[in-house]
C-alpha cells in the first residue's frame, strides 16, 4: 500500500514538475550557462572564476525562480481555487497538508537541482578542458559544497514562502513579503555590521535602536551564509564542520517555520 | 446509529476591512441516519455550502457540535469513510483523471490493484475512460464535474455528501448522476445532497431540510413532499421571496 503522504508529496512534485513556468525557467539557466561558455573567451585573466561564478548564479537563480514563481502559485492556487479541499476531504490533518506540500516542492527543487548540476558540471567540464591552464586552483568538490548550500538556503526559503502562504489571502502578499525576507536576510549581516562599526566611528546608536538591530538580526534569517560562490570561485576550502552548522541551521529554522505555519494553518477558515 | 449528527451549529462571517458581520448558519440541528439520503435545500447564501463545510472540517462552527462517523471533523480519521464532492470543484489541472484517481484511491487506503480496478469500472460508468490520461485542464466544466464524483466515490465509501452535483451537467449527465446516486441508494450508503433543483432533490432524498438566512425551516419526508402537492409548493410557502 502506498503511504498516504507519499501520494501527496507526488502530487506536489507532478503538479509543479509540469508548471509552464518551469520550461522558462530551466531554458534561462541553461541559456546563462552557455553565455558562460562562449563569455569566458572575452576575458583575459581569472577565467575559471568567471565561468564558476556564472555557473553557481545560473543555478542560485533558477532555484529562487522556482521558489517565488512556482512554489508560491502551487500553495495560493491550492487555497485560491479550493483544490485545497480535495487534499484535506482525505484524512488528511492540516498539518500534514503543509508537510506534504513542502516535501514535494522540495523534491521539485532537488530534482532541478540535480539536473541543473549535472549540465553546470558538463559545461565546466567542457571550459576547463578548452582553457585549462587557468583551472589550476579549481576544486570540483567546492564548487559541489556551493552547490550544496544553495540548495540548503531554498530549502530555508521555501519554508518562509509556506509559512506567509499560511498567514496571508494573496500570492501577491505571499510573494512581497518572502521576497522582503530574501533580500533582508542575504544583506543583514552587513546592514549590523555597518551600523555597529559607523555608531562607534560617528555617533553612538541608542540602546532601543541597539536592541532593536539585535532583535531583528537573531529573528531575520541570515541567507548570506549559504552564499558560498566567492569560496567556489577562489577554490578555498569550506570546512566539513561549516557545511554541517549551516545544515543545522536551515534544517531547525525550516522546522520552525513549519511548525508555527502548521499551527496557524490548523486555525485558518477555508471558505 | 446516526451517521451524522449536528447539534446547534452556528456560523457568523466577519468581513475583513469592514468587519460586518453576516450570519451563515444559526443554530442548525440536524440528523442524518445510516443509508439515508437526506437532501438539504434552500436558494444561494442560504447556508448549505457552509453546513457541508463545517461537516468536513474545512471551517468550524462559532458553536454547537458535530459528528461525523462517530467522530468529530477536527479529526481526519473522520473522513476515512467520507466522499465529498465540493460544489464547482476545481482540481490539479497539470494532472491527469487517472493521475488524480490515484491519489484518491491511494490516500483513502485502497491497494494499487484494487485502486486500478475502480478507477476503471467508475471512469467507465462517467464515461470518461477515453480520456482518462488527458490534463484535467483540457476538461469541460461537466467533465470536470464527473471527475469529481469519481474522485468521491472511489473508495467506496459509507458516507457519501455531494454539494451541487448536478451543477453544470447536461440533461444526459444529470441522468448518469441521478442513476448513479439511485444504485449508492440501493446500496446502503448514507448520502447527503445539497441543490437548489428541488426535482433532484424530491426524486432522490428520503427525507428534506428547507434553509433559509442561515436557519432550518424544516424537515420532510418524502411522502409528506408527495401528499402535499410537491417539493416546489412546499419550499415556496416556507421561504418567502424577500
Amino acid at each position: 500500500m502506498i503511504p498516504k503522504m507519499v501520494s501527496l508529496i507526488f502530487l506536489s512534485f507532478k503538479e509543479g514538475v509540469r508548471e509552464r513556468a518551469l520550461i522558462g525557467i530551466g531554458l534561462f539557466s541553461l541559456f546563462m550557462m552557455g553565455s558562460a561558455f562562449v563569455g569566458v573567451s572575452l576575458f583575459m585573466r581569472d577565467l575559471h572564476k568567471v565561468s564558476v561564478d556564472i555557473n553557481l548564479s545560473a543555478i542560485t537563480l533558477a532555484g529562487l525562480l522556482l521558489t517565488f514563481f512556482v512554489s508560491i502559485n502551487l500553495i495560493s492556487k491550492d487555497i485560491d481555487k479550493h483544490t485545497i479541499y480535495c487534499v484535506l476531504s482525505k484524512p488528511f490533518s492540516r498539518s500534514q497538508y503543509i508537510w506534504g506540500k513542502y516535501l514535494g516542492i522540495m523534491l521539485l527543487i532537488v530534482t532541478a537541482f540535480c539536473m541543473l548540476t549535472l549540465c553546470s558540471s558538463v559545461n565546466l567540464f567542457l571550459i576547463k578542458s578548452q582553457y585549462d591552464v587557468y583551472f589550476q586552483t579549481f576544486s570540483w568538490l567546492e564548487f559541489y559544497k556551493a552547490i550544496y548550500s544553495e540548495l540548503l538556503m531554498l530549502f530555508l526559503l521555501n519554508a518562509i514562502v509556506l509559512f506567509f502562504s499560511t498567514i496571508t489571502t494573496s500570492s501577491f502578499i505571499t510573494l512581497l513579503f518572502s521576497l522582503s525576507i530574501y533580500v533582508a536576510g542575504q544583506t543583514i549581516e552587513e546592514v549590523v555590521l555597518f551600523l555597529k562599526t559607523r555608531s562607534a566611528a560617528d555617533m553612538a546608536l541608542s540602546e532601543t535602536i541597539n536592541t532593536i538591530i539585535d532583535i531583528t538580526q537573531y529573528i531575520l534569517p541570515n541567507l548570506s551564509v549559504f552564499d558560498l560562490k566567492v569560496h567556489a570561485a577562489h577554490a578555498i576550502p569550506i570546512s566539513y564542520g561549516y557545511l554541517f552548522s549551516i545544515t543545522c541551521y536551515s534544517l531547525v529554522y525550516s522546522v520552525v517555520l513549519l511548525l508555527s505555519a502548521s499551527i496557524i494553518f490548523n486555525r485558518r477558515e477555508l471558505n | 446509529m446516526p451517521e451524522i449528527r449536528i447539534k446547534n451549529i452556528s456560523k457568523t462571517y466577519v468581513s475583513e476591512f469592514k468587519r460586518e458581520k453576516k450570519i451563515a448558519v444559526e443554530n442548525f440541528s440536524l440528523t442524518i441516519h445510516s443509508a439515508e439520503s437526506f437532501g438539504i435545500i434552500g436558494r444561494n447564501g442560504a447556508g448549505k455550502s457552509t453546513t457541508i463545510k463545517m461537516i468536513m472540517g474545512f471551517i468550524k462552527p462559532d458553536k454547537g457540535d458535530i459528528i461525523i462517523d462517530d467522530k468529530k471533523p477536527s479529526d481526519p480519521d473522520s473522513r476515512l469513510n467520507v466522499g465529498y464532492l465540493p460544489e464547482n470543484p476545481y482540481f490539479y489541472d497539470n494532472l491527469s483523471a487517472e493521475e488524480l484517481l490515484k491519489f484518491s484511491s491511494y490516500t483513502s487506503g485502497l491497494d494499487k490493484k484494487t485502486a486500478e480496478k475502480r478507477i476503471n469500472t467508475l471512469l467507465n460508468q462517467v464515461g470518461l475512460y477515453a480520456v482518462r490520461k488527458q490534463r484535467l485542464r483540457t476538461y469541460s466544466k461537466g467533465m470536470t464535474q464527473r471527475v469529481g464524483i469519481c474522485f468521491a466515490l472511489i473508495h467506496d465509501p459509507d458516507i457519501i455528501i455531494l454539494d451541487e452535483p448536478m451543477s453544470g451537467l447536461d440533461p444526459f449527465g444529470r441522468k448518469m448522476v441521478i442513476d448513479l446516486i439511485e444504485d449508492l441508494k440501493k446500496r446502503g450508503k448514507t448520502i447527503l445532497f445539497c441543490s437548489h433543483i428541488l426535482n433532484d432533490v424530491e426524486r432522490i432524498c428520503d427525507r428534506v431540510a428547507i434553509m433559509d438566512s442561515g436557519t432550518l425551516k424544516g424537515i420532510f419526508t418524502k411522502q409528506h413532499v408527495l401528499e402535499n402537492e410537491g417539493m416546489e409548493k412546499l419550499f415556496l410557502t416556507l421561504v418567502r421571496e424577500k
